[in-house]
Parts: structure tokens; sequence; C-alpha cells
């Protein structure tokens, strides 16, 4: 009789053990490697970074990949922003996490992995703008911002039919030796002036250090040129200096476009103050981080409240988001279309390469995204978004401003 | 100096690297080690020890300049990424293998370093430091403004191959950079004993006195250049092949600080003390990259810029202290260890 009871019980317990089981197996976990510089020269935008990144994971965790019936695990490593230190991290990351997508932060942990991830078949999604010289067929690094020449030429076609300029808009860039890449940023610029004469004019590329402090001179040769927009993508301090020579020289008046590295509030803090920056400008191909009430900003406002994100509302949280939701967003197209358990680091490049990501998909913090394999990044139907300073304040000037077709340089 | 008991009784015992039986079995049981690095720890620890070999050929070279030679060197980035380019041009443009990519790649830095070492002649000092400083912005717009070296576009290699067999994976990059770095070792440690090691010491700690002893010291100051350069462009190569993509920022000033500071550490003039320095900061550098990010999600509130700060204060000390209480490093070290065991319990 005992043992009989005993059965019973057992039987149900097993019964109860499964059953309570199912769900968690049907949950299948892929990682992401989220590479970070906590060591190194931007270490002090990795929390709002990482925290964002983190913040979207545990967002889409809940309440997309629940249903999906999977459940994404994010690693940050230590990249130090360094070529070597990637180079060294990223057989331990593959064996570790085995990851299906790669998170991550600049230029070096291209140059580190670009030989390595269509071998290993691993996607890496940046959350900068492109480059020219990684405009290659074939990728398996993705950007979710056009070049910084694209992001450019969209705010000079911008600003030329907002002033009403009738010729070329006259354009003198900042830019340094001291990197490739703001080598690769003013060949951007200077190819859309060459191929649209009639739309932009580079007056001058002034090559300074990359931390300039007196440009007086060299911006006084652009006044002499007639400058109307100087261009400067590189760094806060080349902004500072070039703000400081145009005060200098009384043409305060010229505007500087800058980009999303070296933006308003980045330059503002620098300068001095954000009234030195009235009239100036930031642009770059995802949500401007004001104040303002946007779809981008109401997410980021969701997370912080719902899942305790700890960023703040910043360039570096919106770099984070747009990354990360391109990243998601892709392994969500790829389970639909391979099943669930069966997603790759493969299966989510060629998601990425075949499904568009609308911008309703990443609360429009960034534009609607067609990944093609002619480029890195999506070459048609982009926008930018402006920011200036007006009254003191950081506000949007324009949204979802056309970036132009530029070719190949 | 050799333990109690052990005399040299032949030449060829007299010039032998490895003097004892003992040393030999240390040597062969860590032979050994490196060649089972791989089956004995993951792809983390491997990846780290191939950057610990790449690294410690082209320290090796710095350490024959600047160690030996007594010529102050802060371009040896420069001359690893003059053997990086060279490498990837062969490789990329013309289509050559690797064993003849990197030797030429090391030729290639060897005739920039010689070009250098031509003005330590004539300067020496404070002077010479700055000269090797522009050795470096040289190369940078060299190779950012010369047509071969594909500009900001960098150029991106194909794995080394070898009868068919490409050296793609973790684990045979590693066998191929110990192989090279085995050979280099061997061959500085030749170097230094030989005849150009000791014209490398007389000009070092006494130029004209070296002069007067009938050392030719134009062609030994350039020739301590001409060498250290070629194990930097031998490591560039090594670096080219294990990253497969060269860009010209990833060989800056700062690299060449790390260099030096790896030959202070590990003790100025001695071959193992170039390993060691190596093998210590790296050590040090990777102990914060896996334990920074610990700390900072531990301790949010000390945020993650001033876990770097304290990454640069605490090896600049390092560095600092080593200057202060053991400038001749940690080899110095050793030997007076190994002198006092060996003669205890006598003093002499």
């Amino acid at each position: 009789m005992k043992s009989r009871r005993f059965k019973w019980i057992a039987g149900a317990a097993a019964v109860a053990v499964v059953t309570l089981a199912l769900p968690a197996s049907a949950q299948t976990t892929y990682n992401i490697a989220s590479i970070a510089d906590f060591t190194g020269p931007y270490a002090d935008i990795m929390k709002d970074l990482v925290g964002a990144r983190r913040a979207t994971v545990d967002w889409w965790n809940e309440e997309v990949g629940k249903g999906m019936g999977i459940k994404i695990g994010i690693k940050d490593f230590d990249g130090r922003y360094d070529a070597a230190q990637t180079a060294s991290l990223w057989p331990g990351i593959k064996a570790e996490l085995n990851p299906v997508a790669v998170l991550g932060v600049g230029g070096p942990d291209v140059a580190a992995l670009q030989g390595r991830l269509p071998a290993d078949k691993v996607p890496m999604l940046m959350s900068t703008a492109g480059y020219g010289f990684a405009w290659k067929g074939d990728p398996w690094i993705f950007n979710p911002r056009p070049t910084y020449g694209h992001e450019a030429a969209g705010f000079f076609e911008w600003f030329r039919s907002t002033r009403g300029i009738k010729g070329p808009l006259k354009v003198g860039i900042i830019s340094s030796e001291a990197s490739p890449a703001y080598v690769d940023i003013a060949k951007g610029a200077e190819k859309f002036a060459k191929d649209n004469p009639d739309k932009a004019e580079i007056v001058e590329t002034i090559f300074t250090e990359v931390q300039p402090t007196d440009l007086t001179t060299q911006v006084g040769r652009l006044i002499r040129k007639g400058v109307q927009v100087i261009d400067i993508q590189t760094n806060t301090a080349a902004v500072v200096a070039t703000k400081r020579a145009l005060q200098a020289l009384g043409k305060a008046d010229i505007p500087i476009m800058m980009s999303s590295h070296n933006g308003l509030i980045a330059s503002g803090k620098a300068v001095g103050g954000m009234k030195d920056l009235e009239g100036d400008y930031e642009v770059y191909g995802m949500a401007v981080p004001t104040e303002q009430k946007t779809k981008a900003h109401d997410f980021h406002q969701m997370v912080v409240a719902k899942y305790k994100s700890q960023a703040t509302w910043s360039v570096a949280s919106v770099m984070g988001y747009n990354q990360t939701l391109v990243a998601l967003r892709a392994i969500e197209a790829a389970a639909r279309k391979v099943g669930a358990d069966k997603v790759t680091g493969e299966a989510v490049r060629t998601a990425l390469l075949t499904t568009p990501i609308s911008a309703d998909q990443t609360f429009s913090i960034l534009p609607n995204l067609t990944y093609t394999n002619e480029a890195p990044f999506p070459v048609k139907g982009l926008t930018v978004n402006v920011a200036t300073i007006k009254d003191g304040k950081y506000v949007i000037a324009a949204e979802n401003v056309p970036v132009p077709t530029i070719a190949k340089w | 100096m050799d333990p109690a008991g052990i005399f040299a009784t032949s030449f060829a015992r007299d010039a032998a690297l490895v003097r004892t039986r003992p040393q030999q079995i240390a040597l062969a049981l860590f032979l050994i080690f490196l060649l089972a690095l791989p089956i004995l720890f993951g792809p983390r620890l491997l990846a780290i020890s191939t950057l610990i070999l790449i690294s410690s050929v082209i320290v090796l070279g710095l350490q024959v300049t600047t160690g030996y030679a007594g010529q102050i060197n802060l371009g040896q980035a420069a001359f690893m990424g003059v053997g990086a380019y060279t490498t990837g041009f062969l490789a990329t443009k013309l289509g050559f293998p690797f064993w003849l990519t990197i030797p030429l790649g090391g030729c290639s830095a060897a005739v920039f370093g010689f070009i250098f070492g031509l003005s330590a002649v004539r300067i020496k000092g404070f002077y010479l430091a700055l000269t090797t400083i522009a050795a470096q912005a040289l190369f940078h717009f060299f190779v950012l403004n010369l047509p071969w070296f594909g500009g900001s576009n960098g150029l991106t290699l194909d794995p080394a191959s070898l009868f068919g067999f490409a050296f793609a994976t973790d684990i045979s990059i590693y066998y191929l950079c110990l192989a090279v770095a085995a050979l280099m070792t061997f061959g500085a440690y030749g170097m230094v004993r030989g005849r150009y090691g000791r014209a490398f010491v007389a000009v070092r700690d006494d130029d004209v006195a070296a002069g007067i002893m009938g050392i030719d010291v134009v062609a030994i100051k350039a020739t301590a250049f001409l060498v250290g350069a070629f194990y930097a462009g031998v490591g560039g190569g090594l670096w080219a092949y294990f990253v497969r993509f060269v860009a010209v920022d990833q060989f800056t000033l700062f690299n060449s600080i790390w260099f030096i500071a790896m030959i202070i550490v590990g003790g100025m003039g001695s071959i193992t003390g170039a390993l060691v320095g190596v093998v210590v900061i790296k050590c040090i550098q990777e102990a914060f990259v896996s334990l920074g990010p610990s700390v900072v999600s531990q301790f949010p509130s000390i945020g993650g810029d001033v876990v770097f700060s304290l990454m640069n204060v605490f090896l600049g000390s390092v560095i600092a202290a080593f200057l202060i209480f053991e400038p001749r490093g940690l080899m110095h070290r050793w030997n007076i260890l190994k002198r006092s065991y060996r003669t205890w319990p006598f003093p002499y």
C-alpha cells in the first residue's frame, strides 16, 4: 500500500517537474559579446553606452524574446580601444560565449576583427558612422549610420536650402592627419563637393595637430575665402580652438558643424558654456538626445523606469541603444527565418542583409535601414537629424533630413 | 657567474649559452611548456601569449639598440609599423609568401632604422630621443600619403600559408610566432655575446674610449639601430599576420613608450630581461583589462574613467619605482638572488 502511494507521489512529482521545466527548456539562450572601453580613452562614456546596451537587452528579453522563446545573454569585455587588446580578447570571447553578434566601440575593434569575423561567422554591429576605408562589399561589420561624409553632405544640403544659398555652400574643413579615420572623414566631404560643384565647395581642408590650441591663422584664411560653414568631425579640442579663433576674428556667426562624438554638449562643456555655441550645429544619423519629447526619448525613459537602466539620456546612450536594437532586430528576423533554436551568427548576418529594419522597430533612434551586400552601412534612403543651440538651449533643428548619394572614394 | 665547480674546459663549453645540466633541464622544460601551451590554456591566454611573443621580438630589438648600445629609441613602434606595412604590401600587392614577406619587412624596417641610426653618430641623449620621435611622425606621414600603403584605408591580409597550410587558427599563428620568436631570441643571445655585442656595450659605456680602442663607433651606432629596427620589422610582420589588417594608428608613440617600459622593468642590457619585461607589463595590462569591468560593475560609483586613470597611474608608478629603486630591472634583482644562493653562506 505504502509502496503504491509512493509511486503515485513520485509520478506526480515527475510530471510536475517536467511541466515546470517545459517553458524553460523551450527558451533558447544566445549570447552577444559587448566590447567596451572601460580602461581606455572613452572610459568616461561607457556607463551610458554599456548601460544602454544592457537595458535594451533586458527590455527585449522581457517584451520580445519571451514570446519567441529566446533569451539573449550579454557580457562585457574591455577592448581598451586598442586593436591589440581586442585581438587578444577575441579568441576567448568566441570560445567562452559563442556569440551570435558582437557590439563594437570603434575603429580599433574593426581593425582587430575585420579579418577574423568572416571566418568565425559572427557579425559585429557598430554604433558610429561608417568610414570610406571600410566601404567594402560582403560585410561582416555593420554601421547603423552612413559615413561621416554622408552625414556632413546631408547637413550641407539642409543648411543651403534653409539659408536660401543660391550657389554652392562654401565649406571649410578642419581635420587632422593624426588618425586615418579623420583623414577619411575629410575625404568623404571632399568627394561630395567634387561630384556636386553646384552644391558645395570646399574652400580648404586644414590639417592641424590632433589637439589644436590656436587656429586663428587657419580660420582667418577660411574667412578670407568666404567660408559659410566650418565642418569639424574630429574632436572637441578642434571645435574649441576654432570657436575661439572665430570669436577673436569677430566672426562668431559663422556656424560650426560637429558630429556625435564631438557634439554640442561635449564641445559646449569644453568651450566653457553652451551659449558660446549658439547657432552651431551637430549632425548624425540617429536620434538627438535633447529633452524634447520624441519616440526615442520615450523609449529611454521607459527602460530607465521599467528596467532600472543606469544610462542617462546622452549621445553615448543613443549609440548604445542604436547598435543593440539593430542586433536584436536582426536576431529576431533570423529566428523567424531559421527557427528560434537555430540562430547562428551567419543567420543573423543574412537576416541583416535581407530584412529591412524600420524606424518604428528602433523607436526612431535610427531611420529606416536597408542593408545590402555592397556596403557595411545602408547606402540609400538614409536620413540625418540636426541639432543646434537656440537661446542657450540644446534643441532639434531638423529631423529626417535626407542624405544625398555619394560615390565611393 | 657559474656555480662552484663548473669550469669551461673547452672553447665550445666556454661559449655555450646553456652551461649546466640544471640550466639545460630548465630550458627543456620551458620549451615543452611553450609547445604545450595551446593544450594547457584556453583561447584567451593563447591569444595573450601570441601577443607576448610578438612584443618579445620587438622589445628584443629595442634591447639591442637601447639596452646594449645605449642609443635611446622612441621610434620602435614606427619601425614595427614599417615592417608590418612592408609585409602587408608584399603579401597583398605582390603575392609574396610569408616566409619572404616577414624577413623583407624586417629588412625594410632595418633600412628605415639605419637612416635614423646615422643621426646617432652626431647626437645623443635627449636630442637623439627627439630624432627617433621624428621617425614616428615621418612613418605616419609617409603611410598616409604614399600611394602604395592604402593611405587611411590600411591593408588587409590573408592568413600566412605554407604549402597550402594556412596559419588561420589561433593555435597555428601561435606556433608561427613561437618559432620566429625562438629564432630571434637565439639570434639576439648570439649577437650580444659576440663581437658586435661587446662593441655595443663598449660604445654604450663610453663611446670616446670605444673609438680609441679601435671600435668603429659610427658603424656600431648605426648597426645597433639597424638590428633593433630589423627585429621591430619582423615583429611588425608577425603582427600583420596575427591581426590581418594593418593601419597606421596601430603603431603609435604610446606603443614605443610601452616598449621602453618593458626593458626598464625587465632590465636594460639583458636579453632575458627584455623577455621578462614583456611578460610582466603584458600581464599587468591584462590583469587590469580583466579586473576593470568587474570593478566597475561592483562599484559603479567609481566609474570607468577612474579605473582607466588608475591603470595608467599604476603602470607609471611601476616604471618610476623601477627607475628609482631598481634601475637595472628585475633581471638584476634575479642575478643578485642567484649569486647569493650560489655563494651562501659566504657573501663572496
